[in-house]
């Protein structure tokens, strides 16, 4: 089974970070894959099972179950319910840990996921580069412009 | 119950800084505020259970027992058994974690304890931002950032 983790250091604060990834709705605002999202039977975006279809930039269609969502922990953990490519049992978590030395924040990425196994590799290295990392670069830069 | 959270990233891979850090008799190694260390009873420092028996250069000393080491997870926990401090129940964890952007190494050091009410601030302080910032400055300083 794929097993994908990425995380890597942000210059803010958690309560900051939180503040952009912790609404399950708004990765269109800063993730440059996604072009458009609704979620669902118009429900909240924080309420557990709510469901987020989106429509990525290359017009892909999918469809994610919010699983957990902890302010307190400052977690979320989400599944793919629906997507064109054959990925399944998709579970994905992100997890936000202070780092105090600087007052920066520590955001870990990670998933696993059942695949053809020849599918694997290519399948690993587009979710951790062009989702993961993606969305690195791009929540630092989101943050940026925003200050 | 008093808590302690302090968290650092060092520019250096977690297998090259758990190699500094694993060695559970190894404080003097790395950590300014130790003089000495030694493990009783002549056994393995990496023996769950095993008892470090060390100095600090103002003199303290302080014995503490190794509860849980992973070289898998990259952690080290222990307990403080003796102790100038005036604690209670002291349970301390040192965590690594890969950060695969850039190939750094985010370090956690907690504690947990229990204290007189009235000291809780001051020894909170004197652990997260003496001891275990010191020992975050140290790996900071052998690892260039």
């Amino acid at each position: 089974m794929p097993h994908i983790v990425k995380s890597t250091i942000i210059d803010a604060p958690t309560a900051v970070v939180w503040s952009v990834l912790r609404d399950f709705n708004g990765h269109d605002h800063w993730h440059p894959a996604v072009a458009t999202s609704t979620i669902e039977r118009a429900q909240a975006s924080d309420k557990i099972g709510c469901v987020r279809r989106f429509r990525l930039k290359d017009g892909a269609e999918l469809r994610e179950q919010l699983l957990a969502l902890s302010d307190l922990e400052q977690t979320f953990s989400y599944c793919l319910l629906d997507t064109p490519i054959p990925m399944f049992n998709y579970v994905a978590h992100v997890r936000l840990l202070p780092v105090t030395d600087g007052d920066r924040t520590f955001w870990h990425w990670e998933s696993r996921f059942t695949t053809k196994p020849e599918d694997a590799t290519a399948l690993t290295r587009m979710v951790a580069e062009e989702i993961y990392q993606a969305g690195f670069d791009a929540i630092r830069k989101h943050l940026k412009e925003a200050a | 119950m008093a808590r302690v959270y302090v968290s650092t990233v060092v520019n250096a891979r977690n297998d090259r800084v758990w190699q500094r850090v694993r060695d559970f008799n190894g404080l003097p190694n790395w950590h300014p505020a130790i003089a000495e260390s030694r493990i009783e009873g002549g056994e393995p420092a990496d023996k769950i259970g095993c008892v470090r028996d060390f100095r600090l250069r103002n003199g303290d000393r302080i014995r503490e027992k190794l509860l849980g080491l992973s070289d898998y997870d990259m952690f080290c926990t222990y307990s403080i058994l003796e102790s100038p401090m005036g604690v209670e129940n002291y349970v301390a964890t040192l965590r690594l974690t890969p950060v695969t952007d850039g190939d750094q190494t985010f370090i956690e050091w907690t504690a947990e304890f229990d204290c007189a009410p009235d000291r809780e601030t001051e020894l909170v302080n004197n652990i997260g931002g003496g001891v275990f910032q010191g020992g975050f400055d140290a790996l900071k300083r052998a690892f260039g950032g």
